[in-house]
């Protein structure tokens, strides 16, 4: 999936987790969650999942640990969506 | 070192759901699964088990600066009062207190007892809750070790790591907030006294 189909459908997904609305109106492919979006790291699981039920895949430990910005999320995404 | 980390429960309970599916799988080792499901209060378990881990990866991280999402890996043994996190070859142990407005968790790599302030933040915005706890871990410093909190200076890394730096001493500090608390931890150190020559 494209960067352009594919940011969209993350920004939904995130938006209800930002606390930083600001940050989160000038998203980028290198906005971290943490550092940028201020996501609460208790809610990284909730992203995780929902991106899980939206794109009916299944993200291991393994893809998770680098979900920290919207760059990885994305690559894992395709990753799993090509096998 | 000190890592710690604090959840405000009424937070927890509006903004997390531990009961969604998946949740706990994602989050929790099967015999942490088990503890939780073995609990009286099992909500009350998700959160102290996720404030150690997140304690742990904050030391952990201290000693081996890095950035990564696997709270997983971090395993948490929980006897009687006794609780320590392993994580690859690295262990530790963490203290936690349960009240019933947050839990606090502070992980050190010796047995300790635990001395985590918790305050309750005055303002609601995210960037000036960072702010206020911030200035209560320097005052706190200031006041300890009889310092100037002008001269206290606060940095992060690149990694998201803060230390305090005094003249060229270092401190080792861990922050933390969520929902209404902010928590502070710090390491106490023997300071040359104000005018004194740090070599």
């Amino acid at each position: 999936m494209n960067k352009e189909e594919l940011i969209p459908k993350l920004k939904t997904i995130i938006a209800p987790y930002v606390q930083d609305e600001e940050a989160f109106k000038f998203l980028s492919e290198d906005t971290d969650f943490v550092k940028d979006l201020k996501i609460n790291s208790a809610n990284l699981v909730d992203i995780i999942l929902d991106i899980e039920d939206e794109f009916d895949i299944r993200l291991e430990n393994e893809d998770m640990e680098n979900m920290l910005d919207v760059k990885s999320a994305m690559q894992i995404i395709n990753t799993k969506l090509d096998n | 070192m000190v890592g710690n980390d604090i959840v405000d429960l009424a937070e927890a309970k509006m903004s997390s759901n531990w009961q969604r599916p998946r949740f706990l799988e994602k989050l929790f080792t099967p015999n942490e699964q088990q503890y939780i499901k073995n609990s009286n209060n099992p909500f009350l378990k998700v959160w102290q088990l996720w404030s150690m881990k997140e304690a742990a990866y904050k030391l952990y991280t201290q000693l081996n600066p890095s950035r990564f999402y696997s709270p997983k890996s971090f395993d948490c043994a929980v006897q009687n009062k006794n609780q320590k996190v392993f994580f690859k070859d690295f262990e530790c142990y963490t203290q936690s207190k349960v009240t019933s407005n947050y839990i606090i968790s502070e992980a050190r790599l010796n047995l300790f007892e635990i001395n985590s302030e918790v305050i309750r933040l005055n303002v609601r915005h995210h960037k000036s809750q960072s702010k206020e706890t911030k200035s209560a871990l320097l005052s706190s410093i200031s006041r300890t070790h009889q310092v100037p909190f002008s001269e206290l200076k606060l940095q992060k890394s690149e990694l998201g790591i803060p230390t305090v730096s005094f003249n060229s001493e270092k401190i080792k500090v861990s922050i933390s907030h969520h929902g209404q608390f902010g928590a502070y931890a710090f390491v106490h150190v023997a300071l040359p006294a104000k005018g004194g020559v740090s070599l």
